[in-house]
Parts: structure tokens; C-alpha cells; sequence
């Protein structure tokens, strides 16, 4: 495990964003200064797991994957607003490929991403499925 | 065994992969047709194993339990994806919880009743006042050996409780029985198990499992008759209810319980998944019979007495009834690929 992953583990794991306790804005990755209000509060934005449901707004399917992703093709990739309002790219799983479409809900699964080696270690966090 | 006060659960989850392959597939390639004695069995995608399993089943169940702080995470399974680095510490950092006792226990396929058994403990002597015990498996078979028909993949995952948080049953009693017998294990850096076939029945399943339950029946003065629901563990359609008659109960206490014609064997998982799809059914005041098996060998018994808060609890779950039904079949060739069998 990196050590960047490993510091950053809890927004794999759990989808920890932030929310602004000023404006009650929710950002996913986590933010240091609010978009919407412009605080740099740092005691109202605090961390904050995202809602583990939403929908598909756009998607993709992969068959020239990335490198260390080749067993996993096709790989179905969308884009997903969550229940709250923030976007994130994500891995759609258990899906057969005629399945996929936008306006779909899905809901947040923990899955294994990719290890780094035989011997090396397994990286986890998050990806969608359809429900 | 007893706690000297009252342990409960109050709150189970059960997870099954979406995956199946039917036994026939399997015989196609190995015996030429035909099925195995179950129709399909569960089998882990590409990207889970018994972490990301787990996470899955504890979440729900944890919700279940209405968020109580966890003092315990213990994970039972043969199939642990590291030699060394514990998996139970994988899941808490998954669920949030840092402040507890995490383990990974193994005992072929009792790991799950195992790690149930120790929290009641640990609750009973007051040191925690809720814990997580889970029961997965991805387990393995060697291609054409006969446990490739059954060995299966999912995970059970049930939160105990002390008085403080009312349960939807509570654990009346629990025995355990072991003995050193061999009939079946994996040595270190193996990647399949081996059995002694035939062996695995009398000296080992059928021994052991009467065992536990006869000291379970006597501890407590009950007969089978007194138990609405009986769970065996299930390394095939045919022990447990062989094993039910041996003891004297019927198949209708087993119906509910058993997956295995549908799910195949899960190891760790069997009996707790049998367990759940019980209590998904099951009406306040019913008694339960779940008895586990891990080659090696050892059974637990456990005697679960529900209560009428399981009415209330159950209504935001899905039924793990979804779970089995909902499912896409594979062939025996995305099978092997997926257990890595098949490589570019
Ligand atoms: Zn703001």
C-alpha cells in the first residue's frame, strides 16, 4: 500500500468528503476552502461520509483499459450523482452490459481495486452497483 | 455453556455474491453431464474476497443494531486473502471503528460460530457491550474434485448484544466439541484443500455435530421437539438432514435453513447464512437449533430463543431471499478465470 493511499484510506473505504457547516455544502473529494461560501474555516468544514446511494448521469464502457486492469474488461465506468448532490467517477460491478443506463440507481459496494503484485498488498474502496 | 447475563443479537446480515455457477457446468468438463447433488453454487467476483464481503455484511447488520459502539470485530474464515496482515482490521477501518478487539479466527468451516461464540462470552463477563462476529468463506476446490460442486462463496455477520440494547433473539445456550481428526485441511502455501473423502462423514461431520448438540440438549433439558428451526451445517444437501434424523428432527425444522442447493457451501458461512434465512422468517417465541462443523475438527451448538422485537427489526431489511434469487449464471470458463485458474 502507497503511502498516500494509505493516508487517504477512509476516502476509499467510505467516501469521506467534507461538509461546510457554514453553507451545508457537501464536496467529495474532501476540500481545505468551501466553493459555494468561500470559508477557509477550517472548524465548519469538517469531514463527512457521502451518501453510499444515487444515480447514473453518464457512463462509459472500457475495452482498452488502464494497465493492471486487463482482466476487467469490459469495464463499465460512470459518472454518479449521489443523494446529496455530489458527483464521483466510479466502477459499475455485478452488471451485465446490456444493464447499464443513465437515470439507473445505484448504491456504493466495497470491492478490491487492484493489488499491487502477488506478494504485494490489496488496495480497497469504492465502487457501484446497480439496485 | 451460559452467560451470566442475558447476550442477544440485534442485528444479522447476510451476503451472497451475485455469481453462480450451476453444478452442471462442472460436470460437463469433468464427468461428461449431469449435476452435482446441489444446483448451483455462489461464486465471488473478480474483485471481492472475504474483506470486501465482509464490510458488506457488517454494514447491514450493523444498521440493524441501530449503530451500537462495536468492542469486537472478529472475522472467522479459511480464505483469508493475506498469510499474514489480519483481515478484521481491513473491515473496521471500512466500518469506522478503531476502539475494539479485532481477530481473525480460523477453523475450516466453524470459524463464524466460533467467533459468535467468543463475543457472547465477552459481552457475558460484561467486558464489551457489543461485538461483530462474521462468518465468510471464497472457498476453494481443486478443478474435478468434488468439493469444486459445492465450495462456495459468502459471508454472515451478526452483532451481539448486552442487556443494554434489546435484541431480536437471544443466545439461550452454547456447547462446543473437538477432537483431533483429519479429515480434511490445507497446509501452508497450498492452494487447494484435500480430504479423505468418505472419511469426512461418520468419524468427522456426523461425530462431531451429534456430539455438540446431544451436550447442548442435556445442558439446557430440551428435545428436538421443543425447537421450531433447526440449521446444520450444510457441506452438502444430504448431512444435514442426515445428521437431523440421527438426532431426531424433521426436515421441515431444516427447510428454511438450508441453502445449499441453491448457494452451495460456503464454509464459515454455511450455518450462519442458514441462520439468517431462519430468523428472516422466523415469529417471537420460536427456538432455534444452529450447529455448525469445521474439519479438524469441532462443532458448536447454539440454542437462540427469538424475541418480539424481531418483528420491529426486520422491517427495513431485505430478506436474504433476495439475495439468493437475484443472481447471473456464469459458464465454467469465466468461473476459472475469475479463480484465477485461466491467465492471459
Ligand atoms: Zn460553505
Amino acid at each position: 500500500m502507497s503511502i498516500s493511499y494509505w493516508r487517504t484510506r477512509d476516502r476509499y473505504y467510505r467516501i469521506i468528503g467534507s461538509i461546510c457547516e457554514n453553507c451545508k455544502s457537501e464536496f467529495f473529494p474532501p476540500v481545505y476552502t468551501c466553493s459555494k461560501c468561500n470559508s477557509t474555516d477550517k472548524s465548519k468544514i469538517k469531514d463527512k461520509e457521502m451518501p453510499n446511494q444515487g444515480i447514473i448521469i453518464s457512463y462509459t464502457v472500457l475495452y482498452e483499459p488502464m494497465l493492471g486492469f486487463e482482466d476487467e474488461i469490459p469495464m463499465q465506468i460512470a459518472l454518479i450523482q449521489l443523494n446529496n448532490g455530489v458527483r464521483l467517477v466510479s466502477q459499475i460491478v455485478d452488471c451485465k452490459i446490456d444493464d447499464i443506463a443513465i437515470g439507473k440507481n445505484v448504491k456504493r459496494v466495497f470491492r478490491k481495486i487492484k493489488s499491487e503484485s502477488k506478494s504485494g498488498q490489496i488496495w480497497y474502496g469504492y465502487k457501484f452497483r446497480l439496485c | 455453556m451460559k452467560t451470566k447475563t442475558k447476550v442477544s443479537i440485534t442485528g444479522y446480515a447476510g451476503y451472497i455474491p451475485k455469481l453462480r455457477l450451476p453444478t452442471s457446468e462442472i460436470a460437463q468438463i469433468w464427468k461428461g453431464g449431469g449435476s452435482g447433488p446441489n444446483k448451483a453454487k455462489s461464486v465471488a467476483n473478480f474483485d471481492e474476497d472475504i474483506t470486501t464481503m465482509s464490510v458488506e455484511a457488517a454494514r447491514h447488520a450493523i444498521i440493524m443494531a441501530n449503530n451500537p459502539d462495536i468492542g469486537a470485530v472478529f472475522v472467522g474464515s479459511e480464505s483469508k486473502p493475506y498469510a499474514v496482515k489480519p483481515t478484521s482490521t481491513i473491515v473496521a477501518q471500512a466500518l469506522g471503528i478503531h476502539k475494539t478487539l479485532a481477530a481473525d479466527f480460523e477453523f475450516a468451516c466453524k470459524a463464524g460460530t466460533e467467533a459468535m461464540q467468543v463475543i457472547t462470552g465477552l459481552i457475558g463477563s460484561g467486558m464489551i457491550n457489543n461485538g461483530i462476529a462474521l462468518g465468510v468463506d471464497t472457498a476453494q476446490g481443486r478443478p474435478g474434485d468434488s468439493l469444486e460442486y459445492t465450495a462456495s462463496s459468502g459471508a454472515a455477520a451478526f452483532v451481539l448484544s448486552s442487556e443494554n440494547n434489546h435484541g431480536l433473539a437471544y443466545v439461550e445456550a452454547s456447547t462446543s466439541f473437538v477432537s483431533d481428526t483429519g479429515d480434511f485441511w490445507r497446509r501452508q502455501g497450498e492452494s487447494y484443500p484435500r480430504h479423505l473423502s468418505r472419511f469426512t462423514g461418520d468419524p468427522a461431520y456426523f461425530f462431531h455435530v451429534e456430539s455438540s448438540v446431544r451436550t447442548l440438549l442435556e445442558e439446557i433439558n430440551a428435545k428436538p421437539t421443543d425447537f421450531t428451526y433447526a440449521v446444520f451445517h450444510q457441506p452438502n444437501p444430504k448431512f444435514p438432514l442426515e445428521v437431523a434424523k440421527r438426532l431426531g428432527f424433521t426436515k421441515e425444522q431444516l427447510e428454511v435453513g438450508l441453502l445449499n442447493p441453491e448457494i452451495g457451501n460456503p464454509y464459515s458461512a454455511s450455518s450462519p447464512l442458514g441462520l439468517i434465512a431462519t430468523l428472516d422468517v422466523a415469529k417471537p417465541g420460536d427456538k432455534i437449533l444452529l450447529a455448525s462443523f469445521g474439519s479438524g475438527a469441532g462443532s458448536d451448538a447454539f440454542s437462540i430463543i427469538v424475541e418480539d422485537n424481531i418483528l420491529n427489526k426486520r422491517k427495513n431489511i431485505v430478506p436474504l431471499r433476495q439475495q439468493i434469487d437475484d443472481n447471473i449464471e456464469i459458464n465454467y470458463s469465466t468461473y476459472t478465470k475469475l479463480r484465477g485458474i485461466l491467465n492471459k
